[in-house]
């Protein structure tokens, strides 16, 4: 069962298991994880380890839920590992993708792009209740109404 | 010149004034833009499969083929997906056009006494192989016009964007983490970082890139 399941994040993310294997254990991933600025404590070497050692994860592992996908940890990584994607894996493997993002692929299934309409409104019981709406009256510049022709500068 | 144009999803709606913005630079700078036919949103990172977003990215490609040899896409992750797939069609960012393209321009105002803070985020930085020719070009333009950069601290970060429709406290912190640790405008050139940054802001200015170029030009968006 957990050796499946590192094939299937392994195949999912598009890395060999190779590639994800090399891992030296050296932290620099952490240190530059911006989830770590934000006061939470995440280390993705300890969630590489724990794929590879077979071990139960932590479904609510902060690092699964907040990854941001900014590349910081695959840039500083001597090997080059894409953890962003090693997460959004999981994420799948795990269920724990986001209503916006079902959202978000099932436009993209039925029209090839994304309708920022359709997505609202498939998502609007998540905004509502995630308190989302004293955000819209900024938000209408987005949606072509308010903001000034002018550039803010 | 031409180019073929792929805008995406989100200059086509929130990130509208980042196209409208953008076209009328290129055709200040007398290109031509040739929008590839029935193009397809490039998967953003909302795939948990990467094989998903690079077969997306194939198909917006094989579209593009026999149209042109280089293919222009604005939003930073569209260039990162379609960079990872492109064999023979060179895709590039505007920010990968020659500086003195820009600079031919007919200037009409400078940039003396204004702070600005370039702010590049994640995707046109990272990862290295798909990442802008030259990281510090908007710095260079805003130098190159007599205005102050700020923000060397930040300008690599990432504002959490991706977090804004799942956790926003994540996206708020680090745009907040942004926006204490630099001073000015902050200019953007990806949509997500746009209304990321701007809805943490409080009042304090966020433009894009082409803003920033319209303004130098005295036209509008």
């Amino acid at each position: 069962m957990q050796a499946q399941r590192i094939k299937e994040v392994s195949s999912l993310s598009g890395q060999g298991l190779e590639e994800l294997f090399v891992c030296l254990g050296c932290k620099i991933c952490a240190s530059v994880c911006p989830l770590n600025d934000c006061g939470l404590e995440v280390n993705p070497r300890d969630l590489l380890t724990a794929l590879f050692l077979g071990e139960p994860l932590d479904t609510e592992a902060p690092l699964i839920e907040f990854c941001v996908g900014c590349y910081r940890c695959t840039e500083e990584c001597p090997w080059g590992i894409r953890v962003p994607e090693v997460i959004r894996a999981l994420r799948s493997v795990l269920g724990l993708e986001s209503a916006f993002e079902r959202a978000f692929r099932s436009s993209v299934g039925r029209y090839g792009r994304v309708r920022e309409c359709y997505v609202i409104l498939k998502t609007l019981p998540f905004l509502v209740k995630r308190g989302y709406g004293r955000y819209l009256v900024r938000w209408l510049e987005y949606v072509g109404l308010g903001g000034s022709k002018r550039s803010e500068m | 010149m031409e180019l073929l144009y792929f805008p995406g999803c989100s200059l086509e709606s929130s990130g509208k004034r980042l196209g409208k913005g953008l076209r009328r630079i290129m055709e200040m700078l007398r290109v031509r833009l040739k929008e590839v036919p029935d193009w397809n949103c490039c998967g953003a990172s909302e795939y948990e499969e990467r094989a998903q977003i690079l077969a997306l990215s194939r198909r917006n490609i094989e579209k593009a083929r026999g149209l042109g040899d280089t293919l222009l896409a604005p939003c930073p992750a569209c260039a990162k997906n379609l960079k990872e797939v492109a064999k023979d069609i060179e895709v590039v960012h505007p920010l990968d056009l020659p500086f003195s393209s820009y600079a031919s321009l007919n200037i009409k105002r400078d940039l003396k006494g204004k702070v600005f803070t370039p702010f590049y985020g994640c995707l046109l930085l990272r990862p290295k192989e798909t990442a802008i020719k030259n990281p510090y070009i908007m710095e260079e333009f805003v130098e190159l016009l007599g205005g102050e950069v700020d923000g060397e601290r930040v300008r690599n970060l990432c504002c959490g964007g991706a977090q804004l429709f799942r956790e926003k406290e994540i996206t708020r912190r680090l745009c907040e983490r942004i926006l204490g640790r630099s001073r000015g405008t902050i200019l953007v050139f990806c949509p997500l970082c746009h209304m990321a940054i701007k809805t943490f802001s409080a009042g304090r200015s966020v433009a894009y890139f082409t803003d920033l170029l319209l303004y130098t030009l005295d036209e509008e968006v």
